[in-house]
């Protein structure tokens, strides 16, 4: 008998349920639905928009850190052929303010600069050439002020305040344990300091938005983003209109990996501005170099360790401390910290704890959400000093993580929380290096002479899945589902397609609970007056959070279409099936009618065929202070084994091979599923070895994808994948997220691989040929070449005047 | 009144003939004076790739090329890879092997694969070179390396 049907729990979503066993499209291989599009280049993106009398946006931005702002001068900018208007901050209709979380930052500049890339005035021209010839003419009078670049200095007495208050924006803590008799039990202790950078999004498609203004009384904006509703609420505040007249429509959005979570407030809101001053719509994409400099970047951060062992290699104590750099606003870095502090252990059981994060303020680029949240960086960091135990105490780094691991029987997190569910980190550890070969690998002799080094690492992720319980206020999503006369299907979700595959998902979703084909069900991207504020599109919540409102939303269409149904059938409406485009008798297979023919008895009947949906996590508790409870929901786990190779000689590493072992709970779309893992590793990869943000007093000194290196097709690993499918969690059909946990545990696993390829300890990212010869000190074979030079704060050798 | 130029060129098969001023970028002719919004422009800089189009069979960065000099000249945009409304058969690849995500890489990378292709480049290492050219952030292209292995074997070079 078909296992489709399930029963509803405590009124919110459906019990996942036994894994069907028809043949519906869950866990398949279906062409995406937007796939056909997109490879034809008829999708229309935001650039690719143009309506009659449309205007071009310019920005003309401070090209200093830190500064007063005297004045601008912008007659020679007015005086462009073909420009419409300058603005400054005093022609902001509303208020003049755009910070998501807290209100310290400005669209406009008024008085104080505090980044390079701040927004000094607006342009509109007819044409982007004409526009951005302007914003090069405004000349604004800045008297330039102390700016601090290096976070840990910032949080020092007398450092030069980025804003008033002080430069420490947050501590966040964990306390747990008792670290004093843990620490005196300890047998073998790492310390270390670890030197993280910072990573620039590289989505293809730039920051990009199209506002369209209907008079003074409301607007549309049509924008490249992962939360329409966050461009709601800035658009509204900026233009002071309510909600309501606010328009978002997201368009097809050319990837966003975080970038696109908050910044896209900013472009749209000038966007808005102008569009409203001058009455006409207004387009705004920013060049590669402005949104490479000006958007938000996966943040900087320096972290402090100090973990023991006893000689048994089991886990006694973990100390972190770690500094994130938040740059000249906070945008979403104190919930980035959330996150990074409540990941500082991994899926590790240590008996004390104790981990202290602060965001600092400086001048530098302006840190915000990627994939991963502030979790890469603390993998990066515990899994380093996994491998510097298991050195120290000599033991095998898998075998070291075998007995640490979180199990069925030690469940407890760092915070105090049980794990809820199956805890598969010792499946994913095993089944990841069965798949690398790692006792094959660390079974042979290896080549130490020549330059030509290999080696494996380990990275493994704890990924807590959903919103942190700071930000559960926003952990709620909304759908509607219309079934159509013709039996097709209309999805909306308020969550947003960036690439990853929500609209797959969203698709195979609705198919499986309605028993259809998905080629019949059209997921439509989200708007804001069609769906309800879902938050946004991040923490790997998207086919969770838009699948479980799919299914209410089924379940309530069902209350409907179920009794139209069973009289066709000739049976009661709980006995009603469907699957297989069919609805059916529950017991009697043979007596069945096309779910499109109840469609068309719906429709001619005139019985609603619309329902909406709405999911929202539970209420969790959670002590902000101690950092102890239940951050999130629910978690994923993953383990990534790389192997490389690196030129000793050179400083060069060739990611060779990267094995995924991902707890995934249950796969939705096969092909999405993959193609997160194969992609969130060649980003982690990049983030790892190539992808240098070299500032320059705040300034981005490698602006372009010439001078910031990622991959490209001849650097992609062959990535192996072994999905660990579990019953039981909480997500559509028992499906949790995998977007971040693809990317978290990559450069873990590379780095752990580099050093045990080298046979040296490396305690900074990214690992470019610099920072690996330099690590490898003397016994680099130009090391006598090398003493003559040093290596500079940001991990780039400099050389040394002789004489000097 | 500022200096025009005429051009004319082979447009995805058809003549046509463009009056522009001496800086505009092919890009840009493509884009809005032909209504062919396919190829995008990723970075400007003959970096991303997203604007890659065949310049008389040869994949070229439309960004970095005048309008001026494709005068006479055969081009080819994603758009004109289609036959009869069918997906050229490394595009149908991409699409059945799942190596699309974002979409905005696509077109650029539909037109290097076809070139591929139709040079009948078979080595894989060299395959994964003419693709580097072709930044994407979303799929880490394994999927799109199938997908072209995938349209190899099925003769796709052959029809290309």
């Amino acid at each position: 008998m078909p296992s489709r049907e399930r029963t509803r729990t405590a009124g919110i979503a459906w019990d996942p349920g036994p894994r069907p066993t028809d043949h519906g499209p869950l866990g398949g291989r279906h062409e995406r639905p937007d796939a056909r599009a997109k490879v034809a280049g008829s999708t229309r993106y935001v650039a690719d928009l143009a309506l009659p009398g449309m205007l071009h946006a310019a920005l003309a931005v401070s090209p200093v850190p830190s500064a007063r702002l005297a004045g601008l001068e912008f007659a020679a900018a007015r005086a462009v052929d073909g420009v419409e208007a300058v603005l400054t901050a005093s022609d902001i209709p509303g208020r003049n303010q755009v910070g998501v979380v807290f209100p310290d930052q400005p669209l406009l500049v008024e008085d104080r600069v505090r980044m390079v890339g701040d927004r000094l005035a607006l342009v509109a021209a007819r044409t982007p050439e004409a526009a951005w010839e302007a914003s090069r003419l405004v000349r604004p009078l800045l008297e330039e002020l102390p700016a601090v670049h290096d976070p840990v200095a910032a949080l020092r007495p007398g450092a030069s305040p980025v804003h008033e208050g002080g430069n420490l924006i947050r501590t966040f803590k964990v306390v747990r344990g008792d670290i004093t008799r843990e620490s005196a039990r300890a047998e073998v202790v790492v310390e270390a300091e670890y030197q993280i950078g910072g990573q620039e999004h590289a989505y293809l498609e730039p920051q990009a938005c199209l506002a369209i203004p209907e008079a003074r009384e409301r607007i549309t904006i049509i924008t490249s983003c992962q939360c329409p509703f966050y461009v709601q609420q800035a658009v509204a505040r900026v233009l002071g209109l309510p909600l309501a007249a606010v328009r978002v429509e997201q368009a097809p959005t050319g990837g966003g990996f975080g970038g696109k979570e908050d910044y896209p407030s900013e472009p749209a809101a000038c966007a808005a501005v102008l569009a409203f001053v001058t009455g006409k719509p207004v387009r705004l994409v920013l060049p590669r170099e402005l949104d490479m400099q000006a958007s938000t970047k996966r943040h900087a951060v320096v972290v402090r360790h100090r973990w023991g062992a006893d000689r048994d290699g089991q886990l006694c104590f973990a100390e972190v401390e770690t500094v994130m750099d938040a740059g000249a606003y906070i945008g979403l870095s104190t919930v980035v910290a959330e996150r990074a502090n409540a990941s500082s252990i991994g899926p590790y059981r240590v008996p004390a704890v104790l981990v202290a994060t602060h965001v600092a303020y400086t001048n530098n680029l302006f840190g915000g959400a990627f994939r991963g949240f502030g979790a890469p960086q603390v993998t990066w960091a515990a899994e380093a000093t996994m491998d510097g135990l298991a050195r120290r105490l000599g033991m095998d780094p898998l075998e070291l993580r075998r007995r640490n691991v979180l199990d069925d029987r030690r469940r407890t997190l760092c915070t105090g929380q049980r794990f809820p569910g199956p805890v598969l980190a010792r499946e994913c550890l095993d089944r990841a290096a069965a798949l690398a070969g790692w006792d094959e690998f660390h079974g042979r002799p290896r080549a130490d002479s020549g330059p030509l080094r290999e080696g494996m690492g380990i990275g493994l992720v704890l990924y807590g899945c959903n919103l942190h319980h700071g930000g559960q206020r926003l952990d709620r999503s909304s759908a509607v589902v219309i079934l159509q006369p013709d039996g097709s299907v209309v999805v909306r979700v308020g969550l947003t397609e960036m690439g990853q595959g929500n609209l797959a998902a969203a698709q195979t979703i609705a198919a499986q609970a309605l028993g259809v084909d998905p080629a019949v069900v059209q997921v439509w991207q989200p708007d804001t007056t069609t769906v309800g504020d879902s938050g946004p599109t991040v923490a790997s919540r998207g086919a969770h959070m838009s699948g479980l409102a799919i299914l209410d939303a089924v379940r309530r269409l069902r209350t409907r279409l179920d009794p139209v149904a069973a009289e066709l059938l000739g049976c009661r409406a709980n006995e009603v099936e469907l699957a297989g485009s069919l609805a059916s008798v529950r017991g009697n297979p043979e007596r069945t009618v096309p779910v499109a023919r109840v469609a068309s008895e719906m429709a001619a009947r005139r019985i609603e065929a619309i329902a909406t949906g709405w999911h929202r996590t539970r209420p969790r508790r959670f002590d902000p202070e101690t950092g102890i409870g239940a951050p999130y929901e629910f978690y994923a786990i993953a383990c990534q084994i790389a192997r490389v190779k690196v030129d000793a000689d050179l400083g060069l590493i060739r990611v060779e091979e990267v094995s995924a072992a991902h707890d995934v709970g249950r796969v939705i779309h096969r092909d999405a599923m993959e193609g997160q893992i194969q992609g969130g590793i060649v980003q982690g990869m990049g983030w790892a070895i190539s992808e240098e943000l070299k500032l320059d007093h705040g300034r981005l000194a490698n602006p372009s994808f010439t001078d910031y290196v990622i991959p490209t097709a001849a650097d992609a690993p062959k990535v192996r994948i072994t999905v660990v499918e579990s019953e039981g969690a909480s997500g559509p059909f028992g499906a949790k997220g995998v977007g971040e946990p693809s990317l978290i545990p990559t450069a873990a696993a590379v780095r752990n691989a580099v050093c045990d390829a080298l046979g040296v300890e490396i305690d900074r990212l990214p690992l470019t040929p610099p920072t690996v010869v330099a690590a490898l000190g003397d016994r680099h074979p130009f090391a006598w070449l090398l003493s003559e030079r040093r290596v500079d704060e940001h991990g780039r050798l400099a050389t040394v005047d002789r004489d000097g | 009144m500022t200096e025009r130029l005429t051009v004319t060129l082979t447009l995805n098969g058809e003549r046509r003939t463009f009056e522009v001023p001496p800086g505009r970028r092919l890009l840009d002719l493509l884009r809005d004076d032909a209504g062919l919004t396919g190829s995008k422009e990723g970075c400007g800089a003959g970096e991303c790739g997203a604007c890659t189009v065949l310049l008389d069979g040869v994949p070229v960065t439309s960004c970095l090329v005048l309008a001026a000099s494709a005068d006479g000249h055969e081009v080819v945009t994603v758009e004109g890879l289609l036959q009869a409304g069918r997906l050229h058969p490394f595009q149908d690849s991409l699409v059945t092997r799942g190596g699309v995500q974002c979409g905005f890489c696509t077109p650029g990378i539909a037109v290097t694969g076809a070139a591929i292709l139709a040079r009948r480049e078979a080595d894989p290492s060299e395959q994964a070179r003419l693709l580097s050219g072709n930044l994407c952030r979303c799929t880490g292209y394994t999927k799109v390396i199938d997908a072209l292995r995938d349209s190899f074997a099925k003769g796709g070079h052959a029809k290309s």
